[in-house]
């Protein structure tokens, strides 16, 4: 996240804290590019982004691992106050988001080089979409915490809905294929795990948005989030 | 400067306050100390107030028992509500008024006597209390400050001897010995070791339930551990009050902001 207007007396402290921003934007830069190799090694049937992705994870990890150490230790030794506890608490929660969203990428990485995705006879232009959307909001909320946006992020809070819309259409859609050909079960099987695992990264997206709203506003959003069309 | 926020929900809407401050100004000569001040100070809670060095918190402090009087050149427009009474005006009397608003200052300043007479001394400017009768009172308040057990036995002792935190709690004991409704603090713990301080801020969360309180601290962590409201003075105004989980969490104000955070002060 930016830094706030105004500076620390002390300046360690606020070295700190600028560690910690840096080592949460890090991570959200290293999870957008996972979820981009993710998606193009599914619609593309690319080898390499399908390799790539897993292979973030560790660094993913470490990441996590060292944010929560800083946190700790800014807790424990600056007894941070107000906008900085804010901040720090939340760092703590997007990270955990983040890392999630890194999990999800690599699993859908995983079955991308899948032999029934790759002779699959089902066009992939719903997932192509879905993917598309869920990238956007995902930069998008990286974006509103980069800048400490408040605005930036309850818009894409609001924008998930639309995920959730694309996601109950596309199960529709794969659940139909299944019912035509026993043979499709196989390879629509394996693109609904996919579009599951894109629902969450937009579920963690608007995770993390909302707490980059309340980190930068002190505010909390609605605990009921709009949602789109779910399952009857 | 900013408006002043006034949190209605823990405020003079639902709350009889103890004291109320109205418009208050004060000047050290020229020097205007304090604009404008309102602030209630609610019944059985611990109002804290912060702030820079200099900010006013300490002067308000000393407006609501009066202290202001024992120095020339100083004068106060606006009230002070206590009791339907105007603290303020001229016509009242200010040992009375000292009974039932206490106050226990930054360094323990126990009487060079016994810490029976420190206790007992103030007593008796304002009650006729038989030796049983005033043996029960002294055993009371320090039973209530958690000093009894260490000092029953040599009650007749200096109260010189006593440690440092020992002190301050023999202070608040001698100021909550005349039974007084408000009891201000100016920086009780500020000259005590950490765990003298937690018996102190344990003891306010108890005395709570009893008298209604008013601390003055820089200890910014001391004001989030005991107030259940909290005030930020900055430069002679009331910048902004609230519960203490609201201006510890989320303050309003973007000077309240940086003053907690330490950005600046």
């Amino acid at each position: 996240m930016m830094p706030h207007e105004s500076v620390h007396t002390v300046q360690s402290y606020e070295q700190e804290l600028e560690q910690l921003r840096s080592l949460v934007n890090k991570m959200g830069g290293l999870v957008e590019r996972q979820v981009a190799q993710a998606i193009t090694a599914v619609v593309e049937h690319d080898e390499e982004a399908a390799l790539d992705a897993p292979e973030m994870d560790p660094q993913v990890d470490e990441l996590e691992r060292e944010t929560e150490a800083l946190v700790i230790r800014l807790l424990a030794l600056r007894a941070p106050m107000a906008g900085d506890l804010r901040e720090v608490v939340v760092a703590l929660k997007i990270s955990g988001d983040l890392e999630r969203i890194g999990d999800c990428a690599a699993s859908i990485a995983r079955r991308a080089m899948r032999n029934e995705l790759l002779s699959c006879p089902i066009s992939l232009t719903g997932l192509h979409s879905m993917g598309r959307l869920v990238q956007e909001n995902l930069r998008r909320t990286i974006d509103a915490m980069d800048q400490r946006d408040p605005e930036l992020a309850r818009i894409v809070w609001h924008s998930d809905t639309a995920v959730d819309e694309l996601y109950v259409s596309l199960f529709r859609e794969l659940v139909t294929y299944m019912m035509e050909d026993p043979r499709n079960i196989g390879p629509c099987a394996h693109l609904l795990f996919i579009a599951k695992n894109l629902e969450r990264i937009g579920d963690h997206a608007t995770n993390i948005s909302e707490r980059v709203y309340y980190a930068v506003t002190g505010n909390i959003l609605p605990i009921v989030r709009p949602r789109g069309k779910t399952f009857d | 400067m900013n408006k002043i926020i006034m949190d209605d929900t823990t405020g003079r809407d639902t709350l009889q306050p103890a004291l109320a401050i109205r418009n208050l100004n004060f000047w050290y000569g020229s020097n205007h100390a304090l604009k404008d001040i309102s602030l209630d100070f609610p019944i059985h809670q611990v109002t804290g107030m912060i702030g820079p060095s200099g900010c006013g918190k300490s002067t308000l402090l000393r407006i609501l028992n009066r202290m202001y009087d024992l120095y020339p050149g100083q004068r106060a427009t606006g009230e002070v509500l206590f009791d339907e009474r105007n603290i303020l005006s001229p016509g009242l009397d200010v040992n009375v008024l000292r009974s039932r608003i206490g106050m226990v200052f930054q360094k323990p300043t126990p009487f060079p006597m016994s810490i029976y007479d420190n206790i007992a001394f103030g007593v008796r400017l304002h009650e006729r209390l038989s030796r049983t009768e005033m043996d029960q009172r002294v055993e009371g308040v320090l039973r209530r400050v958690a000093l009894w057990n260490e000092v029953k036995d040599r009650l007749n002792a200096s109260a010189a001897a006593l440690s440092g935190g020992q002190q301050q709690r023999l202070c608040i004991a001698r100021t909550i010995a005349t039974r007084p409704e408000v009891i201000l603090l100016d920086e009780p713990t500020s000259a005590l070791d950490p765990i003298s301080t937690a018996r102190i801020e344990e003891l306010l969360d108890e005395l709570k339930q009893e008298f209604s309180i008013a601390i003055v601290t820089h200890n910014l962590q001391q004001a989030a551990r005991c107030a259940d409201r909290v005030a930020f003075f900055y430069m002679g105004e009331l910048v902004e009050v609230d519960t203490a989980d609201k201006m510890f969490t989320a303050p309003h104000a973007k000077r309240t902001q940086d003053y907690i955070t330490g950005r600046f002060g």
